[in-house]
């Protein structure tokens, strides 16, 4: 008759949007290991706010593609669009739009402890894995090459 | 027994939902979500109807007799109740 369940965000779009418009929140878990070290699938939860002006450097939105897929990524350069990338990956995607943007993320929770994204833990881990991320990069690469050479 | 004024029923991508109002976030990953039985309980108690009002509604509309009307009608109430959906 009824039950307490998990639910497609893609399917509850029109909630979603209704809630954000009314200025409030709302919270879901992220799929994918895209942004990970930060939000692990079926353990995290990110809770989303709506968006009032220009997002800043380091933001995580919520925006929608145009061919219609629902992405959570971070802003890591700001100008006329905003160019956003997962935390566990390297390619970059230029041109997000204001008007794709949904919503973005004010806190989030890990093993049930929520997390403002103003705490100054926050804001030092993903300084720190912005700047390193030239680092993995090379080791994923020597890593790739090394298999290649010596198989695995 | 009423329903709490901080949640609506809301009927997206063909499913029934009951969505939180006010200030309390929207939690995707624990929204509770009714089938078409669960739903028309649910407009019945918008209309103010009491338990055993329920119990009748249930009966009138589906082919189901009294006894199992009244534990279908004592499930769902007390799922709601579990929920945070009724007030006194």
């Amino acid at each position: 008759m009824g039950q307490v369940q998990q639910v497609r965000m893609k399917d509850m779009m029109p909630l979603m949007k209704e809630k954000l418009a009314a200025g409030q929140s709302v919270q879901l878990s992220p799929v994918g290991i895209s942004m990970l070290p930060m939000l692990r699938q079926g353990k995290d939860c990110v809770i989303l706010k709506p968006v009032s002006g220009r997002l800043k450097k380091y933001d995580i939105p919520l925006y929608q593609r145009d061919d219609g897929h629902y992405v959570l990524h971070r802003i890591i350069k700001v100008g006329e669009t905003y160019t956003c990338m997962g935390d566990n990956q390297f390619r970059e995607e230029t041109g997000v739009r204001q008007d794709q943007l949904i919503a973005v993320v004010s806190g989030f929770t890990r093993d049930g402890n929520y997390r403002s994204v103003e705490t100054l833990s926050y804001r030092v881990y993903c300084r720190f894995w912005h700047y390193t991320r030239p680092v993995r990069r090379l080791y994923r690469a020597v890593k790739r090459r090394l298999h290649r050479i010596f198989g695995r | 027994m009423k329903l709490s004024e901080n949640f609506a029923l809301r009927q997206v991508a063909g499913t029934w939902v009951v969505m939180p109002l006010g200030d309390a976030t929207l939690d995707f990953n624990g929204m509770m979500t009714l089938n078409d039985t669960g739903a028309f309980l649910w407009k019945a108690l918008e209309q103010g109807s009491d338990k055993e009002a329920l119990v009748a509604a249930l009966t009138a509309e589906y082919a189901v007799d009294a006894e199992r009307a009244a534990t279908d009608v004592a499930e769902f109430i007390t799922m709601l109740a579990n929920a945070g959906c009724l007030v006194e």
